[in-house]
């Protein structure tokens, strides 16, 4: 019995041209697939940062030195956003307000307002922004420039030298400024309500001291500790895969920032939603 | 024991059969070499087959997809990554663009190595960098930072760094590439001088520069499509007929090798 024969070449047989919707769905894929493989690679660089939390060397100077870095060098920025969005969001709260004769709310609507959303979303954009840009920025530069190879090949961790202390000077650092936040946006809100919109200070003072409570502060100062966390596991991530040199090294930061900040977003809502 | 055929030296390290791919691009083609202990082997032919590949796998900072590689008698493909770390501490490593720390001046980064894994006194670590630095000719360019260095310096000073916990292995990935000839002698000059200096040091160049490995090698391997084509010593290379060590030799648009 004849085989059944083959065409008399070895190329493989052509695939006919992709329709738009295949070329659609395989392009959805793909963009699932890097996805999931980017969510895969930060969650890993994340685990071992944690598994590395307490080996030594501990890297104590570093992590200080980076808590300087995005704290204190942060703090002029921090400043001056927080006394501006207060003074703002009572400037705009009060002209609402006055429409119903309800003035002397607006001590306590900013307070809940800065407490709660906007200290730690702002504070956690602006340090995104600022600290973690810089951050994916020389983690890349060495990459690209064989730095973390060289740690590599000297038998250093690169995750626990380079990675640990960025992701714990950026949780414990972000609650910081974003209590500072808080406290200079609620003087910004007072300066602007009392001082120049002649709102009752007495009043001002007890609707604050009334509206806002402890929860609210602890709210605000937990989402700035998930908030320090995303900052510097994403900017680490970014920084530590980067390749293709000096235009790799841009696209790491912007992505950096972008992708912190979205993932800042999301979650802020989803910790509003789940916290009382 | 197994012994270098071209020197009569012991194996430091063995490639036996070493394949790696990185996606669709098959690198090491079944790579089989043997490094002498106590001699300087280099590692050369054109950009892109393998020269780099070769040298990072031994260090464990990339693991092959097949085949084995042995340090003296430890295999390293069946350490974990814990001692793996251990064997890379044997290891001293020059790179392409000396890879110095650019937040760091020329002290902390020879002291780098010194800081991590022993606990000297500073006095201790100060003289030590300072003989590294002396050494490498660099004493006077202690407190300067890599961007105030040129590339030679730059060199130099990853050699001392390389050199700083005295490693029983040195590996260097092309170290007069952009350098100027003058400086690639000095650099091909110091290399000679610590392998003099440090008779168990086993070295391992990654060169294009084939003036100084034919006159500083004890031992050559040449590399044509992630495999070793001809090994050698300098003389074999330098008086063979072989169209392919040749045309690489003299650098030539002619031969069998095509752009």
């Amino acid at each position: 019995m004849a085989k059944a024969s083959r065409p008399a070449t070895d190329a493989p047989p052509e695939r006919p041209p992709a329709s738009l919707i295949t070329r659609s769905i395989e392009g959805i894929g793909r963009r699932v697939l890097s996805g999931l493989e980017d969510l895969g690679r930060v969650t890993h660089i994340l685990a071992l940062a944690l598994a590395n939390l307490f080996v030594r060397p501990v890297r104590v100077r570093e992590t200080l030195r980076m808590m300087e870095f995005v704290g204190v060098q942060s703090l002029p920025i921090i400043l001056l956003t927080s006394a501006f969005t207060g003074a703002v969001f009572t400037l705009q709260s009060y002209r609402a307000f006055a429409m119903f004769g309800a003035q002397a709310m607006v001590g306590g609507t900013v307070g809940v307002a800065l407490t709660r959303e906007l200290g730690p979303t702002l504070t956690g954009l602006l340090v995104a922004g600022r600290a973690g840009s810089a951050m994916a920025a020389e983690i890349g530069a060495m990459r690209v420039s064989e730095q973390i190879d060289a740690l590599d090949a000297m038998a250093v961790d690169p995750i626990n030298y380079l990675v640990k202390p960025r992701i714990v000077a950026s949780v414990l650092v972000v609650p910081m400024l974003t209590a500072l936040f808080d406290f200079v946006g609620c003087l910004g809100s007072y300066a602007i309500g009392v001082g120049v919109l002649r709102l009752s200070r007495p009043e001002f003072m007890v609707r604050l001291r009334d509206w806002v409570d402890w929860d609210d502060i602890w709210t605000g100062l937990f989402k700035a500790l998930v908030f320090g966390l995303i900052i510097g596991t994403v900017a680490c991530y970014k920084g530590f895969y980067t390749t293709g040199g000096a235009r790799g090294v841009g696209l790491a930061t912007t992505s950096s920032v972008v992708v912190s900040s979205v993932a800042i977003l999301i979650s802020n809502f989803f910790i509003a939603y789940a916290l009382p | 024991m197994i012994i270098d055929p071209v020197t009569g030296a012991p194996a430091a390290i063995r490639y036996e059969g070493v394949h790696k791919s990185f996606g669709t691009n098959h690198v090491l083609r079944g790579l089989d070499l043997i490094v002498p202990r106590g001699k300087i082997t280099a590692i050369i032919g054109r950009s892109g087959t393998g020269k780099s590949v070769t040298l990072k796998h031994v260090m464990g900072l990339l693991r092959p997809d097949r085949g084995e590689i042995f340090l003296g008698d430890v295999n390293l493909m069946q350490l974990n990554p814990k001692a793996l770390r251990r064997v890379r501490e044997r290891f001293g490593v020059v790179f392409q663009n000396a890879a110095l720390f650019d937040s760091m001046d020329v002290f902390d980064n020879v002291a780098f190595p010194l800081l991590e894994h022993e606990s000297f006194s500073s006095d201790v670590v100060r003289a030590k960098v300072t003989a590294a630095l002396a050494q490498v000719g660099l004493s006077a360019a202690v407190h300067r930072l890599p961007s105030e260095l040129s590339g030679g310096m730059r060199k130099r000073v990853g050699l001392a760094r390389a050199l700083i916990r005295d490693p029983e292995f040195l590996l260097y990935d092309e170290p007069t590439t952009g350098l100027d000839p003058i400086l690639s002698a000095a650099m091909d000059e110091l290399i000679y001088e610590t392998q003099q200096a440090r008779p168990a040091l086993t070295s391992v160049i990654i060169s294009h520069d084939m003036k100084a490995v034919l006159a500083i090698a004890d031992k050559v391997a040449f590399l044509v499509d992630g495999r070793v084509v001809h090994e050698g010593t300098p003389e074999y290379f330098a008086q063979s007929d072989d169209a392919l060590i040749r045309q690489f030799l003299a650098g030539s648009l002619d031969g069998p090798m095509k752009v």
